[in-house]
């Protein structure tokens, strides 16, 4: 499974595990250390840590006891569950965040496009019953929201392809070029971060390629099965397009108004200029296709370097001028 | 060794909820370890405290209780502590399942898998794998910025909050005074709606423009908050997404697929170019300029005059 969620050892959230631990291994004697991790969302080490220090909670300062609870490795055995009162055992309510990061993420997976209409109406009802169990502590949800942007047709060809493992034929834009050209590709995932990706094995260029799905300009599903080499699935948490060490270095130049560049363009630097601007340095295994982003900082920004990539986006400027003499002569 | 902090929560946990009296501050701190070993009086309060504040925020309603002799008392009564019954079917456990997977931030990340497990405590079926149930999709919801956390944090509590501010094309930042509404994420990027205390005034802050530190300001909010904060909608204008005319304009042939997809109109000219009708908004010159030969903007003149103005721009270098 790729793609783990991030999560970092924090007393709260471990104080709040095992909370709910208590609860979960009270039922059940002898429960195996892998199914406990497993319900639970954690690696075996992390449960084992909770296991750990659980022997040294309890009330025995009170007159009570402190929870005897070990492992042999495999399964976990509480020898005396009565240390915890059947009412402090009791499951307990949901956090006002909680209940926000449970259904803002609910709500917003639910308007997926792609999503099957079985598992959106399931969705729909647990959401209903977890709103309904979370009671005031849900109403601070409506103060999140969440859109995934998708579109709709491409996307249910996309995962049919996937769950058919077939391979698909796309007509793609690619802006950088500003050309729509065709592939066929092996998809392996859909990802939505923003906007919806497939990630595939691109038969044309013989590499790995995410394809952002509002620029496929039209898409088939073929009869020849999908067959994408075996490869480690990326975490693409950070960034979908991980430029390279190695990728040739751009340095641009921006005013005040140019800013946003360094909001949409990963980039290694960006360095605050006396008047306002920046000065940001990227890698890009294609320079040339930052000219259409010199061309579109007009007095806004320039290209530094490489001098080609500037010299490249004056001339397409001169010449998209020419057309505008002929004109008007 | 220092007795771990998630252990002197649990400890602090387990009496509260385990008591049917209250119990004053005095008793817990002879009740737990991690406190009887806190030294002064000042280091135990202010350790106290913020334990008192943590189990707060993971869900424990705690509730202080004053006795006869005007003693403070503290328990975490089961009535008030207990998950109302929930019943989920495998189906909707394993969508559940892939919802609490989305997040990128780590505080929701921790709340979504915290609000699994307390489900899961409450007998959530746990034999489907939700990447099974759900077939190739991996949504996920980035969170980059920042001041993300303490404006979620401002939102939830209704505290107003001073930022400051970068305006798209301004170069220094400005302080804001802002009554935070809402949070929206929108093609991957987070919006904050609010009332902007400076200008009286809805505003749409962009959370990647908002530079330093989110700082509180105490008192509560002055204006209304409305039933419907709508964040998409300005964000969409600004965006250039709403078109307020129609341009006319001259595209190479198989050049700017994009432009093709929004036309209204394609005439084939037949000498090498086409000629296009297009939505006009907010932003469509810079746009164009981006096709560079490739496209010739024909009307109206206001455009085609703006486009010009940058083509000149980029030629003089």
């Amino acid at each position: 499974m790729a793609g783990k969620p991030v999560r970092p050892v924090n007393a709260i959230d471990q104080t709040r595990r095992m909370l709910s631990l208590v609860t979960y291994l009270r039922e059940r004697p002898g429960a195996r250390i892998a199914d406990v991790a497993r319900a639970f969302g954690i690696t075996e080490d992390e449960l084992v840590a909770d296991l750990d220090l659980l022997p040294m909670c309890g009330t025995s300062f009170r007159g009570g006891d402190l929870l005897d609870i070990d492992t042999d490795g495999e399964r976990i055995w509480w020898h005396n569950p009565a240390a915890l009162g059947e009412e402090a055992a009791e499951p307990l309510r949901l956090a006002a965040d909680e209940a926000t990061a449970l259904l803002v993420a609910a709500r917003a997976v639910s308007t997926l496009p792609g999503l099957r209409e079985g598992d959106r109406q399931a969705l729909l009802r647990a959401t209903a019953k977890v709103e309904a169990a979370a009671g005031e502590a849900a109403g601070a949800s409506a103060r999140l929201s969440v859109t995934f942007e998708s579109e709709g047709g491409v996307f249910a060809d996309v995962d049919r392809a996937i769950s058919e493992r077939r391979r698909l034929w796309i007509r793609y834009y690619s802006p950088a070029r500003d050309e729509v050209t065709e592939r066929e590709i092996d998809p392996i995932r859909l990802v939505s971060v923003g906007h919806t990706y497939v990630e595939a094995w691109c038969r044309r260029s013989e590499a790995r390629r995410t394809f952002r799905l509002d620029r496929v300009a039209e898409i088939r599903i073929l009869d020849e099965p999908s067959a994408p080499p075996e490869m480690e699935l990326r975490d693409l948490s950070e960034a979908l397009v991980q430029p390279a060490a190695e990728d040739p270095e751009v340095v641009v130049e921006v005013g005040p108004g140019g800013r946003w560049v360094a909001e949409y363009y990963p980039h290694d630097s960006a360095d605050e200029l006396p008047d306002g601007g920046l000065r940001i340095t990227l890698r890009t295994p294609d320079p040339a296709s930052l000219r259409r982003l010199a061309l579109r900082l007009g007095a806004d920004g320039r290209i530094v370097s490489p001098p080609e990539l500037a010299d490249s986006a004056r001339r397409a400027a001169a010449e998209a001028l020419a057309a505008y003499d002929t004109a008007s002569r | 060794m220092a007795i771990a902090k998630a252990e002197r929560l649990m400890n602090l946990a387990l009496c509260l909820l385990g008591t049917r009296r209250p119990l004053s501050k005095r008793e817990l701190r002879e009740s737990i370890e991690a406190y009887l070993e806190a030294g002064s009086d000042d280091s135990f309060n202010r350790m106290f405290e913020r334990d008192k504040d943590d189990l707060r925020e993971l869900g424990l309603v705690i509730e202080t209780v004053e006795n006869l002799d005007g003693e403070v008392g503290y328990l975490a009564r089961r009535d008030s502590n207990r998950l109302p019954p929930i019943t989920l079917d495998a189906e909707e456990a394993a969508a559940l399942g892939l919802a609490a997977k989305v997040w990128q931030q780590a505080r929701l990340a921790g709340a979504a898998s915290g609000a699994l497990q307390k489900l899961r405590a409450a007998g959530l079926p746990e034999d489907v794998d939700p990447y099974e149930a759900h077939g190739a999709l991996e949504p996920r919801i980035p969170v980059h910025e920042a001041a993300f956390e303490p404006l979620m944090l401002a939102c939830r509590d209704r505290r107003p909050v001073v930022f400051d501010y970068r305006k798209a094309s301004a170069a220094r930042p400005e302080p804001r005074h802002v009554e935070p509404w809402a949070l929206e994420c929108w093609r991957g990027h987070w919006y904050l709606a609010g009332f902007d205390r400076d200008r009286g005034a809805e505003r749409v802050f962009r959370l990647s423009r908002i530079t330093g530190r989110v700082r509180s300001r105490g008192t509560g909010f002055t204006a209304a908050v409305p039933d419907v904060v709508t964040v998409r909608e300005t964000v969409a204008s600004w965006a250039g997404e709403i078109a307020d005319g129609t341009a006319l304009i001259r595209l190479r042939s198989g050049a700017g697929y994009p432009l093709r997809a929004k036309a209204a109109r394609v005439r084939e000219l037949g000498d090498g170019w086409d000629e296009l009708e297009i939505p006009y908004g907010h932003g469509l010159d810079a746009w164009l300029v981006e096709f560079g030969p490739d496209v010739v903007v024909l009307e109206p003149a206001e455009l085609r005059a703006d486009v010009v103005d940058r083509l000149r721009a980029v030629a003089k270098g």
